[in-house]
């Protein structure tokens, strides 16, 4: 990942492409576990363990769910990748998000430690969830136009089919996210593992904002 | 194929198949008019089929060059995956990043500050989330509970019981902050049988007749807190004083 152009080049080669997918596997759940355990660790010892367990679910599921209509629409609009390779370039993105995750680690963990105020906290992590997920997606948009840039024909349909798939992609991350929560763990709250559905994603993130900016309490 | 069926079929030996003859040209098609060479080719009539595959997806899809710009992209990015990997520190970073937060994530989850994890040390009265249910109490003893953004005095410990919080869940806060909830009703535990028609208020292990619908109201209750128990359950229960006081003996369930 050193030198992701060449990354692209032996992925659309085929040089080791099973190595590579494990590798990034591995590095990826890690990497996010560990980040899950430190925005859990803002509520309990049992929430930082779900979170660790949780967090790589999230990315891999997603992954899983949005593959296939990556694929099919790179094969639709002719372009010559393969499943393998359009699953590499899925997770090298997503092992590109767990990297600048683990980055941002160390300023979660400052935050956690001196501030109190949760739906502060909640913010600050989406907010580095959008930053390190759109340097994921920015990866994945130039890996897959660097593999498929001699494959002309429908190449632009496949430019403009790629920003729909990242709207796609955004959509169901974050509404798995919301079945999958809570990563932080509300306090005051007992821990639980998953909490009822209901609700959605963007209006608490909205009613957090309005309470983060006085205009309302969150309840 | 064109006999009649009244004429007798004769059978007839196995003739060779002829070489299947090339497609008969369009009758009056004109010709296409002439196109500009980078034009896409008009798809030709279906009389001229078959096609192979291949020739048919150049027909149907035009190939789209590469533009300057992406020709030069391309040949950027074509050079840069030639260049030598650079940064070999960066995964002995990323394990020492990796192991530094792995210790720190014990380091601040270990009760280390009378009995409290470094990661939760801090007050949380401002990361309280005000929802229904939460149990809040002051300087004083009263503990209440918050309901639509209004705070009800839980009146009794068996309200408190038979409601099922526990002390752990009580936060404390400052009377500033109990203020800005205004008061509603106490929270009693109001029971009642089937059989009866008398309501009985909870407290301190016994129950309290209440005497009759005015007193039911004037003491702030609603028919909404009243609960439904066994009349065998309620006879087990002493009696208290009634409400009002000078109300009488109170009824047997």
């Amino acid at each position: 990942m050193r030198n992701r152009y060449r990354f692209f080049a032996e992925i659309r080669d085929g040089v080791e492409l099973r190595h590579k997918i494990q590798a990034m596997l591995v590095c990826s759940t890690i990497f996010f576990a560990i980040f899950g355990a430190v925005i859990g660790s803002e509520h309990s010892i049992w929430q930082a363990f779900a979170s660790a367990v949780k967090l790589p679910l999230l990315f891999l599921l997603t992954l899983v769910i949005c593959l296939p209509t990556l694929y099919f629409f790179n094969t639709i609009f002719e372009s010559s990748l393969n499943l393998g390779q359009n699953f590499a370039l899925l997770l090298a993105a997503i092992t590109v998000t767990s990297i600048v995750l683990l980055g941002f680690a160390p300023v979660v963990l400052f935050f956690l430690i001196t501030s109190s105020q949760y739906q502060f906290f909640k913010l600050l992590n989406v907010a580095v969830f959008v930053i390190a997920g759109w340097i994921g997606i920015w990866q994945l948009s130039q890996g897959i136009w660097m593999l498929t840039a001699h494959d002309r024909r429908g190449a632009r349909a496949r430019s403009r089919i790629m920003r729909i798939w990242i709207l796609l992609y955004a959509f169901v991350g974050s509404q798995l996210a919301w079945t999958l929560r809570p990563f932080f763990g509300a306090p005051g709250l007992p821990f639980e593992l998953f909490r009822g559905l209901g609700g959605n994603f963007y209006t608490n993130i909205f009613a957090s904002l309005g309470e983060v900016l006085g205009f309302f309490v969150v309840r | 194929m064109g006999l009649e069926k009244s004429e007798p079929v004769e059978p007839r030996p196995p003739q060779p198949v002829p070489p299947p003859s090339p497609a008969p040209e369009p009758p009056v098609a004109p010709p296409p008019p002439p196109a500009p060479p980078e034009a896409p080719a008009p798809l030709p009539a279906l009389t001229t089929l078959p096609l192979t595959a291949d020739e048919f997806a150049k027909l149907a899809r035009p190939a789209e060059p590469l533009s300057k710009a992406e020709k030069e992209r391309l040949a950027e990015f074509t050079e840069l995956a030639a260049q030598p990997v650079t940064g070999y520190y960066l995964a002995h970073i990323l394990r020492l990043l990796a192991l530094g937060l792995l210790v720190i994530l014990i380091v601040i989850n270990l009760p280390l500050f009378n009995g409290l994890a470094l990661a939760r040390a801090l007050p949380d009265r401002q990361a309280l989330i005000i929802r229904d249910g939460l149990l809040l109490k002051g300087s004083g003893p009263e503990v209440f509970v918050i309901e639509n953004n209004h705070k009800r005095w839980v009146s009794s410990l068996d309200a408190f019981q038979h409601y099922g919080y526990v002390w752990d869940d009580v936060h404390l806060v400052d009377d500033s902050f109990l203020k800005q909830f205004p008061d509603d009703r106490p929270l009693h535990v109001l029971l009642k049988c089937e059989a009866s028609p008398h309501i009985y208020r909870l407290e301190n292990d016994l129950k309290r007749w209440i005497k009759d619908i005015p007193t039911f109201t004037a003491e702030g209750h609603v028919w909404e807190d009243v609960q439904f128990v066994s009349c065998d359950y309620l006879r087990q229960i002493p009696n208290g004083p009634p409400i009002p006081p000078d109300a009488g003996p109170p009824p047997e369930p």
